[in-house]
């Protein structure tokens, strides 16, 4: 009983980190860290409830998260590409803009009515015992997220535009020597992380907790950063990283459901324990598999 | 490649022989090799850069206001309004300059938080989270004497234990970084979120106040377990200490072998490694320091400004300390104004949420645009290697 709550939960509530997490993946695999992605979700999420507020169609809301997501990655891009700016500092300023920005526009939408998804069981898939209410009974944006992170392997490893994304992150000079502008790959590829991450804040606040609050992500894109380098910059590895994490919080829901006698606010830090937790349990395994060119961002750098 | 990192313009010589012929460096995206061009000696009068950045500041500081304001307008708040809201807000009332010393204090030392780190070239992002810890130490403290103790002898040791409280919560990212190689920005962030929640857990349960009337918070201090009052009814002595710490750290810095150790490790970390420097020692030293001074930091704000602990205290004190600290590239000294800075920031903030009826997040952007223009300006120079 307990499990299957914990599952359902689990896929509910990693479909936001899920998005994040992919589009990180992509973004670092091109080379550059983007901690505003943390931003690009509360902005993703508060154009979402705004747009579906102001259209009565959720599906526009995905849109303008998708775009609200990817401009304000394009500040990170802009900064860090365009003017060489260090990534993490840049990243985490971005992100406090997408605070302040949201906290600035958001203020009128506290507590406002929801123009946010059903959830849409499928047919037949729904009443399979136990995996069906898991899997197939959620909203759609859910269902898609279970297609992203195949989708992001598939572009990464098997197409032309994957094959540069990769080179400008493990080795920028030779996509130069070939033609290509690392700069514009690595825009391209931060504008599309961004955007994913929007998709996710969408989910969030319009499928998830249907519900707008000033910053509502609570560090889940931050989550997302961590659960790239669980992940390994693999997509489908973060896939299941997102399910990690979201699987911790889906527990502890549970538990204070079921009246165990922890504080609930300590039960709220297991999500966040757990993260760091496999972070050094992976450690070593992890130094080499970032991209090369990442590797310099985590270099020691002059102040 | 990473050996051929160079962090001072003085040997820049040694990557230009590396640099490919053909491709404009600027495209080749190698975006954290430095070559800083102010050190070469024909650079331009010491006259002539202090106003370069003098209207560097003011052409940074008049991007961020007009950029807020076309935000404003977007609102369809009348950006004047707000700006005079906000100059009413820091400089309208008596006490005003009194008030901006108050927020400007943790911010300074938040930042200090940032900077000592930041000179090994490490990110610690945690101050938030390590100034709930130092708060939550100085309160232990205070539970565990009771009134024991003389009043100076009590509020040094509540310091101690916010000291304690702060570098405990900067020990994990760093040992994490020293023995399992994890990313001290990433772990130093995610115990942000633990750290506010154990702080609900506390002020929600065992440190609940009884006569608290459902309103989560831990008991008032008494007059002398806190910073004493000097001047109109808010300025604190804590403050002194403050500027103090950003003098000591300095001086430590610039004058100590410890502080020489860091700057070369900050420099070029392999270099340092190959010359015989214990590296993860100043990895996890520099991470203590900056967590002791965050502790301190809560600390306080906890016995000078607050008296108890609340759930939502010191919400983005870390996080502005980061700004501060970067927006003058982790200069000691240089911090107390950036900490002034964004202090008249927040203070001028505090009046949105009373007076214009916008939320107090909106200065984020004010100071995020900020530090966005002069990080864009100072770092455009970089060479390949």
């Amino acid at each position: 009983m307990i499990i299957d709550a914990v599952l359902t939960g689990a896929v509910r509530g990693g479909t936001s980190i899920l998005y994040a997490s992919v589009g990180e993946t992509i973004t670092e695999r091109s080379g550059v860290i983007n901690l505003g992605i943390e931003g690009s979700m509360l902005c993703g999420a508060l154009a979402a409830y705004a747009a579906g507020i102001a259209t009565g169609n959720p599906w526009a809301g995905v849109v303008a998260g998708m775009l609200a997501g990817a401009a304000l990655a394009s500040v990170h891009a802009g900064v860090v590409l365009g003017r060489h700016a260090n990534q993490i500092a840049t990243g985490l300023v971005v992100t406090f803009l997408g605070i302040g920005l949201t906290g600035l526009f958001g203020q009128s939408y506290v507590g406002q009515g929801v123009v946010g998804f059903s959830d849409w069981p499928i047919p037949v898939l729904s009443s399979i015992p136990f995996l069906g209410p898991i899997l197939f009974d959620h909203d759609p944006l859910t269902y898609f997220s279970y297609f992203v992170a195949p989708l992001a392997w598939l572009f990464l490893f098997r197409t032309r535009n994957g094959l540069k994304v990769r080179t400008a992150g493990e080795r920028a000079e030779v996509l130069h020597t070939f033609g290509s502008s690392p700069t514009r790959v690595r825009f391209a590829a931060i504008c599309a992380g961004g955007a994913l991450a929007g998709i996710g804040g969408a989910q969030l606040s319009t499928a998830y907790a249907r519900n707008w609050s000033e910053n509502m992500t609570v560090g889940r894109g931050f989550v997302a950063v961590a659960l790239v380098i669980f992940a390994a910059w693999n997509p489908i590895k973060a896939m299941a990283g997102a399910y990690l994490f979201s699987g911790a919080i889906s527990l502890e829901l549970q538990l204070q459901a079921q009246g165990v006698g922890i504080s609930p606010f300590l039960l709220d830090a297991l999500p966040y324990i757990v993260v760091i937790v496999v972070l050094a349990a992976l450690g070593r395994s992890r130094v080499n598999a970032a991209p090369a060119e990442l590797d310099r961002v985590f270099e020691t750098q002059p102040a | 490649m990473t050996a051929s990192t160079t962090s001072t313009g003085a040997d820049s010589s040694v990557t230009d022989p590396e640099v490919p012929p053909g491709p404009d460096p600027s495209e080749a995206g190698h975006d954290d090799i430095v070559v800083v061009a102010e050190a070469t000696p024909s650079g331009p009068s010491l006259a002539e850069r202090a106003l370069r950045t003098t209207a560097r500041w003011v052409l940074a500081i008049a991007a961020a206001l007009l950029i807020f304001a076309a935000f404003l307008i977007a609102k369809g708040a009348n950006p004047v309004t707000v700006y005079q809201t906000m100059w009413q807000s820091f400089a309208g009332s008596s006490n005003s300059i009194g008030e901006w010393f108050v927020q400007s204090a943790p911010f300074l030392l938040a930042a200090l938080a940032v900077a000592v780190p930041a000179r090994a070239g490490l990110f610690n992002i945690g101050g938030e989270g390590q100034l709930v810890l130092g708060a939550i130490g100085a309160i232990f403290v205070a539970e565990l004497l009771g009134n024991s103790l003389s009043p100076i002898m009590e509020l040094l040791l509540m310091a101690i234990g916010g000291v304690v409280g702060g570098a405990l919560w900067a020990a994990v990212p760093a040992l994490l970084k020293r023995f399992t190689f994890t990313s001290e920005a990433i772990t130093s962030l995610l115990m942000n979120y633990i750290a506010v929640l154990l702080l609900a857990f506390l002020v929600n349960g065992p440190w609940k106040d009884p006569l608290s009337f459902g309103y989560p918070a831990s008991r008032s201090l008494e007059l002398d377990e806190r910073f004493p009052i000097i001047w109109g009814s808010r300025v604190h002595s804590g403050i002194f200490i403050s500027v103090v710490m950003a003098v000591a750290v300095w001086a430590i810095l610039k004058y100590t072998p410890w502080g020489f150790r860091v700057r070369v490790v900050g420099g070029n970390a392999e270099a340092a490694r190959r010359a015989g420097f214990k590296v993860g020692a100043i990895t996890v030293s520099t991470m203590l320091f900056g967590g002791a001074l965050a502790g301190l930091a809560g600390m306080i704000e906890v016995t000078g400004v607050e008296g108890q602990l609340r759930p939502s205290m010191m919400v983005g004190y870390g996080f502005i300390g980061f700004l501060a600290s970067w927006l003058v590239k982790h200069d000691p000294l240089k911090i107390i104004g950036s900490a002034l800075l964004l202090g008249a920031i927040a203070v001028g903030g505090n009046g949105l949420k009373t007076s214009a009826g916008l939320s107090g997040a909106a200065v984020n952007i004010l100071m995020a645009v900020l530090l966005l223009a002069i990080l864009g300006w100072s770092q455009k120079k970089k060479a390949v290697a």
